[in-house]
């Protein structure tokens, strides 16, 4: 993008009507800057902290410019590792199944309910819509996953109740109603296609922006999500990395309401990852997820339907 | 299209039955509870998640499926999610049999009361004889909800006595004496050596969470209400209005001012910081027989004792650790039948705390066994799991640890509230308030961060404003017919 902006101020000599005066570009450059640097501090800092000296940290509490710097947490954690390999496994698991599957069934009930000639499409809309509105709450929505489907301490309780959001549906069907217009879903069936053909070869590749912009959604939801783990899974061996983490955050603060019972803080305190290997869990658990956005980011400047219909 | 569209509802209809069936086939039928055929309890505990769980419950399954037919699945919920888990659980009518409950944890009296948990006054005097022969008395009674039991208290330390703790390290430094220590203010001399010469030292560790000690029974745990201990009458008092609290907060305002007390006590969550670098010199702990032997391994130097109280028991410290049959159990009896031997039998209670001899330990003689390398995989809370008693001793315990545990639980004397609970929903609204204005106050007076003759007034007229009366009149009202019921 600068680079663009460079190329165009070069070549417009003289007045360039982009651009910005040079004190207003310092405050505004200054402005983004700040925010962006606030939103990467605390970031930089868990990183900080991950790579202190566990005495040092007890001693000085955190600081920017530890005395002493280690890697002794990182080491830890891969050594006792095979839980935190485990939960990365699940996690990316979940991450990857849970948005093909959110992303295709979300794309595909959008579809319909924006096509205008499908009879049914405002009961259906309503229908997901509503779920916005009013939900069962916590209990029977429990009831549901464990005992209607049976998907106690089973992977699918992590990726089912995230799989379809109604928010996402009404985003993609204002996307697939005002993006792909009516005149291209037309003109293939003039050429023969039939429904699928249309909605794979045709709508799909138009939305790959809205597609996106879900599957992104998606993916965060489900790298972040913590909850279900929580709910419905028992076994260690299908906890995600994010459970994991919260777990050990919830039994310290557990613990620190409850010092004074000595058998529970003694007896639990020695099984306790210290604090610079939770935070170095955090770095870990964060790392991945990071790429998630440039991969996405490419699709959001693809398939501009720009010249494809002349009205 | 109208074709998919009629196919929808029949598909949909029958996906639905389909599920129903199907989670239907997961239920067992026949005749059951007998060695050859033995039932399945499903039991929910406490801890951290161990891996040879399941490997360790066939075990056990093999042998109770002999002694009581039945077999055992254990479930464990990770400590800092166990409440809301269970919460969620029982609310939805899942199938367990027994659960984990306590004072600190998935409360028991609170959960009682909910209907979360069987009444088990019948099936114990029925098949919980040998629990009632081992405990204690005062468990039993002592954990009473309205009247009746609601689960089985491990048999523990039953008191619970407040001391003081030393870092043992300073106290030879300076050659301190710490025979005549038992009041706060009996500290003193020697909270003014160090505070004279370790300035990097906290010489009275204090975190948010303390209170000083009074000699008052709390309704609540730390809502000012609560009778003296040496009652007679059982009026409930406003504690911030008792001379021993006004006095004992004078004194910590005083350390405070002194720079005794960490300056950021009223908002420091924990002391673990401290203690990992052994930067304090006293703090207030509750303790149990052989605790200073606990916090020197565990802190990594010594650490001695001495007491700041007398052995008390209180609901909360009889409510420490239970075990609860859940009122949608399908097997009541053997459910009890299994808590009784769980309690009474060595052999199934060491093979759930320690695991499969020969794979998690090995015996040195009868009563002590050692960790081998599996044990990692198989770290049970042993507090948790019921009777502690029966539990083989470590190499490192001394020989005399479950008989020093049995005259630290004698020499205990009952609180003068002991099996009285407070039931809250008439006044939940006015708790609340009432909390909200603690949250105010509290950390700051308790930690003597504010001047008390200044603060105390203010949060009393706050603690009135937000209902306090009506609570400790309606606490009042309950502790009269609890003590008529109960005399």
């Amino acid at each position: 993008m600068s680079a663009q902006t460079q190329i165009q101020s070069q070549s417009a000599k003289g007045r360039d009507f982009h651009k910005l005066g040079p004190v207003w570009n310092v405050i505004f450059h200054a402005m983004a800057g700040i925010f962006a640097l606030m939103c990467v501090f605390p970031f930089i800092f868990v990183m900080i902290i991950s790579f202190t000296d566990e005495n040092t940290l007890a001693r000085n509490g955190y600081s920017l410019f530890p005395e002493k710097w280690s890697v002794e947490a990182y080491s830890y954690l891969f050594k006792a590792g095979d839980q935190l390999l485990r939960s990365y496994g699940v996690t990316i698991a979940v991450t990857v199944i849970g948005t093909v599957i959110g992303v295709i069934a979300t794309a595909l009930f959008a579809y319909a309910i924006s096509r205008r000639d499908f009879k049914y499409r405002n009961f259906f809309a309503f229908f997901a819509f509503f779920t916005m509105l009013f939900n069962g709450g916590l209990v029977p929505t429990y009831i549901i996953v464990t005992q209607l489907l049976g998907l106690k301490d089973s992977i699918w309780a992590l990726i089912l109740p995230l799989a379809v959001n109604a928010f996402y549906i009404m985003i993609l069907r204002t996307f697939f109603s005002t993006m792909v217009p009516d005149a291209i879903i037309e003109s293939g069936r003039i050429d023969g296609a039939g429904e699928f053909g249309i909605f794979f070869k045709l709508v799909l590749p138009l939305a790959l922006p809205g597609l996106a912009t879900i599957a992104l959604f998606s993916t965060l939801g489900y790298w972040n999500d913590w909850f279900n783990a929580l709910l419905y899974i028992n076994t260690p061996n299908l906890v995600p990395l994010q459970s994991m983490l919260m777990r050990i955050e919830n039994n310290m603060q557990f613990i620190m309401q409850n010092a004074q019972n000595t058998s529970l803080s003694v007896g639990v305190l020695q099984s306790m990852p210290q604090d610079t290997s939770r935070m170095a869990m955090v770095v870990l658990a964060t790392g991945p997820i990071v790429f998630a956005y440039p991969f996405f980011q490419r699709y959001f400047i693809q398939g501009l339907t720009v010249g494809a219909v002349k009205e | 299209m109208s074709r998919k569209k009629k196919g929808f509802i029949p598909a949909l209809a029958l996906l639905m039955v389909m599920t129903i069936v199907l989670s239907a086939c997961g239920g067992k039928g026949g005749a059951e509870g007998t060695p050859e055929k033995p039932v399945e309890l499903i039991w929910y505990t406490i801890g951290t998640p161990q891996k040879d769980v399941d490997k360790v419950m066939a075990e056990v399954s093999k042998y109770t499926a002999e002694k009581i037919g039945v077999t055992v699945k254990m479930s464990m919920v990770d400590w800092g999610d166990y409440a809301q888990k269970l919460q969620v659980m029982t609310a939805s009518g899942e199938a367990v049999d027994i659960m984990f409950t306590s004072s600190w944890a998935f409360d028991y009296v609170q959960n009682a009361r909910k209907g979360a948990f069987l009444q088990t006054d019948d099936l114990l005097k029925e098949y919980g004889q040998g629990i009632v022969d081992t405990l204690d008395p005062a468990f039993l009674e002592g954990s009473k909800v309205d009247g009746h039991n609601y689960g089985i208290p491990a048999n523990k330390e039953l008191p619970a006595q407040e001391v003081w703790r030393f870092n043992k390290k300073l106290l030879d430094k300076y050659n301190l004496d710490i025979s005549n220590v038992y009041s706060l203010e009996s500290l003193e001399p020697l909270l003014k050596t160090i505070k004279a010469s370790e300035p990097d030292i906290y010489p009275l560790a204090v975190d948010k969470n303390q209170v000083p000690y009074v000699p008052y029974d709390y309704v609540i745990e730390k809502l000012p209400m609560a009778v003296p201990l040496n009652t007679t009458d059982y009026k409930i008092v406003n504690v911030l209005d008792t001379p021993e609290m006004k006095q004992i907060l004078k004194t910590m305002h005083k350390y405070y001012k002194a720079g005794y007390i960490p300056t950021e006590a009223a908002t420091l969550d924990s002391l673990t910081d401290l203690q990992a670098t052994g930067r304090w010199f006293t703090d207030r702990a509750t303790t149990q027989p052989f605790a200073d032997n606990l916090w020197s391994a565990s802190y990594g130097y010594p650490v001695v004792s001495t007491p700041a109280s007398e052995p008390l028991i209180y609901n909360w410290s009889v409510m420490g650790s239970m075990q609860a049959i859940s009122a949608n159990t399908k097997y009541p009896e053997k459910a009890m039948q299994f808590l009784n031997l769980l309690n009474t039998d060595p052999v199934l209670r060491n093979m759930v705390d320690s695991g499969i001899e020969g794979v998690h330990y090995k015996k040195v003689n009868d009563t002590v066994m050692e960790n081998l390398d599996e044990s990692k995989n198989y770290d049970m809370p042993t507090f948790a799991l019921g009777n502690v008693m029966l539990t083989y001793l470590n190499t490192t315990d001394p020989a005399n640890k479950w008989e020093e545990f049995k005259k630290f639980n004698d020499a205990g004397t009952k609180a003068p509230l002991l099996g009285f609970n407070f039931d809250t929903s008439k006044v939940a609204t006015e708790i609340a308030a009432v909390n909200n204005v603690k949250q105010e106050f509290w950390a700051a007076l308790m930690t003597g961060t504010v001047d008390p003759d200044v603060y105390l007034q203010r949060a009393n007229d706050k603690f009135k404003a937000a209902g306090l009366d009506k609570v400790m009149a309606e606490a009042q009202r309950q502790l009269d017919e609890w003590r008529a019921a109960n005399k």
